[in-house]
């Protein structure tokens, strides 16, 4: 049983290692330089003001929406639960100086 | 400030704010272009137009230059001078659209901000200032922002389309901020609320209360929501209502939601009860991804942690919203921060949701035009 708990273990770990990246990964882009992408940018943006030869086209329709939508830091809730069934409202009962 | 620093370039109306905050902050110059640009009505809208007012307002020397169509907007901050001002506020979005951006602004300015806003202070889009009022000011107190000189009042109630209110928002500055490690959300000890209701019936007030009430009843017995009802000139020009409630946990966490009544001649009328039960199930979504802050405060939170001392700060949120991935964003392209994000799987039973435990290091912004006394 000891095998079993170190490859247990090994995975667990291996797991979180996958998870926790992820979400950085999401939010920030794979792993390039910060610096270096900004840059990159701002050659591109150069380029198209000056009208030159390389001109990046992006397609990505739904970026381009993004970037003219409304600007507002609500996080509106996409699928509603339904608050009057039971499971429901106890998946929160903890969340509260009563629960349990 | 470095005016040599290149800027920043940016295509798209969206997230002008946070941009615009971000840059007078790190003092580099932002050039936004497209703005609108293939649309029938191409630009800058005027409720844009007036936050650029008042970003100007609130500083000194800064450079601001807009195309004729009003798609390319340069921006080169100056100093955040503050002192005693006031803005009237477009009706197009509400007042809770411009605070969010003085709440970041505000604890470094050179002189102690206080500033009267007019226009809507609730409406359908943005956060209203009652939520404001109750989440984000307890979150500046965290960071080490208090004292006698820190309110945000509200003299008169405006509802869209026409507006008609009017707040009064006093900080106080402060030259560094305390970092904070808050990854304890605790529980819920109370619930708190405002029912308002303008140029209606007050009775109206009363039935938002006991219809919220029967839903949050089942979960907490100490809930207690006050019926504001602004008579006068002080009920602005347009009737509405409508309810906010914020929920306050033992760790001295708010979190909020809120829902208000269709503007006047759009869309169908809301019954005052549908109202009060969805606004209440939407405080139990809240709860339910909830963490250390609310979703709206997200984004606050971060970018106070990020201008911390040059230390450790830790903070549990609920899932990230799409606004504050995109300010992670423009963190890393400003400031050089990256912030380190895990995922924790609630370990124990029945306390919602998914949480995500952001992690950075500040870096030691310092409010150098505050002087010293």
């Amino acid at each position: 049983w000891k095998e079993d708990l170190t490859q247990k273990a090994a995975e667990a770990f291996l797991r979180q290692q996958q998870s926790a990246p992820n979400l950085r990964k999401l939010v920030y882009g794979t792993g390039k330089n910060p610096m270096l992408a900004e840059d990159a940018d701002e050659e591109d943006d150069a380029d198209e003001e000056l009208g030159g030869l390389f001109h990046v086209s992006r397609p990505d329709k739904e970026s381009k929406q993004k970037a003219n939508a409304l600007d507002c830091s609500k996080f509106p809730v996409e699928t509603p639960q339904d608050w009057d069934l039971d499971e429901v409202m106890n998946s929160i009962r903890d969340c509260f100086v009563t629960g349990k | 400030m470095a005016s040599q620093q290149h800027s920043l370039s940016y295509v798209g109306c969206n997230f002008l704010r946070q941009r615009l905050v971000l840059s007078t902050l790190s003092g580099r110059p932002v050039k936004i272009r497209k703005i609108r640009a293939k649309e029938e009505n191409p630009g800058l809208r005027d409720f844009e137009a007036s936050f650029i007012r008042l970003i100007d307002k609130v500083t000194n020397g800064s450079r601001i230059e807009i195309n004729q169509t009003g798609t390319t907007l340069y921006y080169q901050p100056g100093l955040l001078y503050g002192g005693v001002l006031e803005h009237d506020c477009s009706p197009s979005r509400s007042i809770g659209y411009y605070l969010e951006s003085l709440l970041c602004l505000a604890p470094f300015m050179k002189h102690p901000l206080r500033i009267v806003l007019r226009g809507v202070t609730n409406d359908q889009v943005d956060p209203s200032v009652d939520v404001l009022k109750a989440t984000a000011l307890p979150l500046l107190k965290k960071f080490g922002i208090d004292g006698e000189g820190f309110e945000l009042k509200i003299t008169r109630r405006g509802m869209p389309p026409k507006g008609g209110g009017e707040v009064t928002f006093a900080c106080p500055v402060r030259k560094v901020l305390q970092p904070i490690q808050s990854t304890d959300p605790g529980k819920i000890k109370r619930i708190r609320g405002t029912a308002y209701s303008v140029r209606v019936s007050p009775q109206i007030a009363n039935r938002i209360v006991d219809s919220a009430r029967s839903i949050l009843n089942k979960f907490i017995p100490d809930i207690y929501i006050y019926t504001d009802h602004m008579k006068g000139t002080s009920s602005g020009k347009s009737p509405g209502f409508g309810l906010s409630l914020v929920a306050e946990t033992t760790s001295g966490t708010f979190l909020g939601a809120e829902l208000a009544s269709n503007p006047q001649g759009q869309g169908t009328a809301v019954l005052p009860e549908e109202l009060g039960l969805n606004c209440a199930k939407l405080l139990l979504e809240e709860i339910y991804r909830g963490g250390c802050v609310d979703s709206t405060n997200q984004s606050l939170v971060l970018l106070l942690m990020t201008l911390g001392q040059q230390d450790v700060s830790k903070v549990l949120l609920g899932p990230l919203s799409p606004y504050t991935i995109e300010f992670l964003r423009h963190l890393r392209s400003f400031f050089q921060i990256m912030f380190k994000i895990e995922t924790k799987p609630s370990y124990e039973e029945l306390q919602g949701g998914e949480k995500v435990l952001m992690t950075c290091v500040g870096i030691g912004f310092s409010n150098l035009s505050k002087t010293i006394k």
